[in-house]
């Protein structure tokens, strides 16, 4: 009776390419649209998790490291699991509908979302975000 | 001896219960459509076969942990389950909508 999918909640894909990656929801579609009729969202995920860190790192080898490589994605509610985690990032000024239109647009906001995982990867807050999932 | 009798008169009442919501209220039947019901939070109790496959279960009750929507593992099996809603099919999982006249939704979920 509570809805569950809103913006700031970490789900994770199920399928297409990005299957098996995390990622937050930005926007939801709960209705859906005109070209997409079924409840949908807009997400940002992590394409490639940062690998581990350790304490022996030079600053050079933790900042290649620390390195997340995002996607910005329209996905059905039926391909997403939901988790009881939320990932509080403000990505809804950097990511919107229209930023998927064209590939440099797109591009753009990956590089946004991009600096704001990293920058939250960095601080060591929501670690199971950035781990992945193993299946 | 005492105990069992208890189960076999709540497990009755429980079938009289769903009997009511199926001829007055709004329910849906399978696994699709339960967890479409839970997504878009229409969905007010979830009961579920004790044949379900675990997994199927754990992610049953997780949306419904999110949605904070009671689940009830049924008395018996989706064949039960299937002729407890009057239908001559096997019915693992269905959600109610709009119990109707029935009170299942205040009286079932004590036991979870």
């Amino acid at each position: 009776m509570v809805k569950f999918l809103k913006p700031n909640k970490a789900v994770i894909v199920l399928q297409g390419r990005y299957a098996g990656r995390k990622a937050v929801i930005v926007k939801s579609f709960d209705e859906g649209t005109r070209d997409r009729p079924y409840g949908h969202c807009l997400v940002a995920g992590i394409k490639k998790y940062p690998s581990k860190v350790i304490r022996k790192d030079s600053a050079k080898k933790t900042a290649k490291k620390s390195r997340v490589k995002c996607f910005v994605k329209l996905v059905n509610h039926q391909h997403l699991m939901p988790t009881r985690y939320t990932l509080d990032v403000d990505l809804k000024d950097v990511v919107s509908v229209d930023a998927l239109q064209t590939k440099d647009k797109k591009v753009a906001a990956c590089k946004a979302t991009k600096e704001r995982f990293e920058e939250r990867f960095k601080t060591g807050k929501n670690r199971w975000f950035f781990t992945k999932l193993r299946f | 001896m005492v105990a069992a009798k208890k189960t076999k008169k709540t497990h009755e009442s429980i079938n009289n219960r769903l009997a009511l919501v199926m001829k007055s209220g709004k329910y849906t039947l399978g696994y699709k459509t339960v967890l479409k019901s839970l997504r878009n939070s229409k969905g007010k109790l979830i009961i579920i076969a004790n044949n379900c496959p675990p997994l199927r279960k754990s992610e049953i009750e997780y949306y419904a942990m999110l949605c904070k929507v009671g689940v009830h593992h049924y008395n018996g099996n989706n064949v039960d389950l299937g002729t407890a809603c009057g239908k001559y099919f096997r019915v693992c999982c269905l959600g109610i909508i709009n119990p109707g006249d029935s009170d299942i939704i205040n009286s079932v979920p004590g036991d979870h």
